[in-house]
């Protein structure tokens, strides 16, 4: 990230919150790593994780470049979701009712394509409207296309799903084979050992696809809200009327945000389709769009970093939940909420809210080194 | 068929019409839209339910229920009240929130209520312990095929609208919140006393969606997601109607209670779309209404 590039005097430009969010994270992965080491943690769990955590910052992106930087309430993000991991399912398993058969490649063109497609039929009646106006509606229209998936057998098999779904890589020239060409290694001995076989090797290509997918994205929204487009988004969000009163077309503005939120969003389940290597009507579900929103609002809107976070914390209550004695669903749902309430009681902007990332560097450079002395004394007026 | 459907309608439209006069309390005073009111009329349903288990039957019967459901459904109604009153003393009341916020926060308090629910019941459905009622017979022959249990949801639902028609129109707390509806800030320099009134609110409509979950239960079941699966058919209802108007939120739930059932129609006159389109239809209807008259049926043009 662009912290990483001032490494003068690192520390001391985080604010405490920073600090404490940063020690949280370095003292949850020593812990992952030490269950790691101690074969208390499967690798190749470990790397679905990893993948999961991916996939939910994937979609905490996107939502992000939508409400957090133009100020959009898209409660459909489910929806995009579900359009993503369909489209390329379709497209490219053995058992779908239309194409089939087709490269990954392909089925991934395919799910940008319909979430195109979808976001113009979601953002074009309803991106005019009020924000709760808004959030009502999307998530209305994305139930729409929940209740199509599931009756139309016709195109998307209905309630049985589709199966199937070949792996992203396959028919790549090396990747496809890498899992099962790579040896085969063992750490330690007896029960406890640790043994790297074919599914850990195909779990790390899932990584590394994922981290591709998220890495891109960051990039391209980076500069995309860097940009004088990102800076028209932000007025949007906090003075649309000002805005408008500037010259800018609000109305395409956004629709150009919410099209490049979903895009994302599809991407995340363009990677879950080939992971999961099946879909059904069930991943349309509206708590995605809730999981996605509380990552979002707990990294702090508008924060690409804070969304990366938010997608970690994500996968740490889904996954994590499976250990309790309660029962997981509800449990799940429970420190949803819990969440949810604390952080619009107590800390609404988030743990994480945008701070230096949303300027160039070098526009920072010229700033003296330490603000505090000079500009601002003399403005409060003191001595 | 038609008449059939039409009966149906008017049953499944009094707990739309239950749940909506709630939602559209609450958006007009505390000025946002309530995720978690769904699951408020989920807390009545499941509170009528332990009740009715713990009373049972109590003697007699009115209309095929028995004397205890009726008191299960008070004890309903006071919970669902209460669960709304402390959530808004506990979250809503120290926050400094637009209204975005606040209905953020409403999620988050829908899925508390709900994973409390499912963590008492579990997920799997359940149903009051009362004998189910075979079609009232002298209807029979009109092909219309309702049973007296639907006969006392329909008139109960009269009685509780028809109430909260006189409280608003007739007594002093009706007047308070007709004036806090219109303008909250004349209320309040009028020496109303808003925060007494906005929990006055709050009792109502959790109250009343507390009896449309009981409702509901005993229309077709319990099961833990009940009320956030008829939350979204009642935000078309408040938005058909004109957001923040009780009156409109009753005649929008009437309307979109009786689509939802006449929706087999379609196929009658030539439209291939099936019974399971239903919702899909009122969730269209919602934003439509949106974009050509956000402000509903019933509500004044901006």
């Amino acid at each position: 990230m662009s912290r990483e590039e001032e490494s003068n005097g690192y520390l001391d430009g985080l604010t405490t919150t920073e600090i404490v969010v940063s020690a949280v994270v370095v003292l949850f992965a020593l812990v992952l790593f030490g269950s790691l080491l101690t074969g208390g943690l499967a690798p190749t769990y470990f790397l679905y994780l990893v993948g999961l955590a991916g996939m939910y910052a994937l979609l905490s992106l996107g939502l992000n470049s939508q409400w957090g930087f133009s100020g959009l309430i898209n409660f459909s993000v489910a929806a995009f979701f579900g359009i993503g991991a369909y489209g390329t399912a379709l497209a490219s398993a053995s058992t779908s009712p239309i194409a089939g058969g087709l490269p990954p490649v392909a089925g991934l063109f395919a799910a940008l394509a319909l979430a195109t497609v979808l976001a113009l039929f979601i953002g074009i009646p309803t991106l005019r409207l009020r924000a709760d106006y808004l959030a009502i509606a999307s998530i209305g229209l994305a139930e729409v296309v929940r209740i199509i998936v599931r009756n139309q057998d016709d195109w998307t098999n209905g309630s049985a799903g589709v199966r199937g779904i070949p792996s992203f890589f396959e028919g790549w020239p090396v990747l496809a084979t890498l899992p099962e060409t790579m040896p085969t290694l063992v750490f330690g001995s007896g029960p406890g050992a640790t043994v790297l076989n074919t599914p850990f090797w195909q779990a790390l290509l899932n990584v590394g696809l994922v981290l591709a997918f998220v890495g891109a994205s960051y990039l391209v929204l980076r500069r995309a809200h860097r940009s004088p487009w990102g800076r028209v988004l932000r007025t949007i969000r906090s003075d649309e009327d000002l805005a408008r009163a500037l010259g800018k077309n609000t109305y395409a503005f956004k629709m150009q945000s919410f099209v490049l939120g979903s895009l994302i969003m599809a991407l995340a389940g363009v990677f879950y389709a080939h992971l999961n290597l099946y879909v059904g009507p069930g991943d349309l579900d509206p708590i995605t769009t809730f999981y996605v929103w509380v990552a979002v609002i707990l990294g702090g809107s508008g924060s690409n970093r804070g969304a990366l976070f938010g997608g970690v914390v994500i996968v740490a209550i889904r996954e994590g939940t499976r250990g309790l004695p309660l029962d997981a669903a509800p449990a799940r749902l429970l420190f949803i909420g819990l969440i949810i309430v604390l952080l619009m009681r107590f800390r609404p902007q988030g743990v994480l809210p945008p701070q230096r990332e949303l300027i160039w560097p070098g526009t920072v450079d010229e700033t003296p080194q330490q603000p505090d002395t000079g500009v601002r004394e003399t403005k409060a007026g003191e001595k | 068929m038609v008449l059939d459907l039409l009966a149906s309608g008017l049953v499944f439209s009094s707990i739309i019409v239950l749940g909506s006069i709630g939602l559209s309390l609450v958006y007009s005073i505390a000025n946002f839209a309530n995720f978690a009111h769904g699951d408020t009329m989920t807390i009545g349903a499941y509170t009528s339910l332990v009740t009715f288990g713990a009373v049972g039957g109590l003697g007699g019967t009115v209309l095929g229920i028995p004397f205890g459901f009726f008191v299960a459904l008070l004890v309903g109604i006071a919970v669902a009240a209460l669960v709304a009153v402390v959530t808004e003393k506990l979250v809503y009341d120290g926050m400094e929130l637009d209204s975005i916020g606040l209905l953020i926060a409403s999620i988050g308090l829908a899925f508390i209520y709900r994973a409390v629910v499912q963590l008492g019941f579990g997920a799997q459905s359940t149903r009051y312990g009362i004998q189910a009622l075979r079609p009232i017979e002298a209807l029979l022959p009109y092909g219309v095929r309702v049973t007296q249990h639907d006969v006392a949801i329909v008139l109960s639902a009269a009685v509780l609208v028809t109430g909260l028609h006189v409280l608003l129109q007739y007594s002093d707390l009706g007047r308070k919140m007709r004036a806090m509806a219109d303008n909250p800030d004349l209320a309040r320099v009028s020496g109303i006393r808003t925060d007494r009134v906005k929990l006055w609110t709050w009792i109502i409509g959790a109250g009343l969606a507390g009896a449309g979950g009981a409702f509901l239960g005993l229309y077709s079941q319990l099961t833990p997601r009940m009320g956030f699966n008829l939350l979204l058919l009642i935000f078309a209802a408040v938005i058909l109607g004109g957001i923040g108007s009780v009156y409109g939120a009753m005649l929008g739930g009437f309307l979109i209670g009786m689509i939802n059932q006449l929706t087999p129609l379609l196929s009658d006159v030539g439209i291939p779309i099936g019974i399971e389109y239903a919702d899909a239809i009122a969730f269209v209807i919602m934003v439509v209404v949106l974009l050509f008259r956000p402000n509903g049926i019933a509500g004044e043009a901006s």
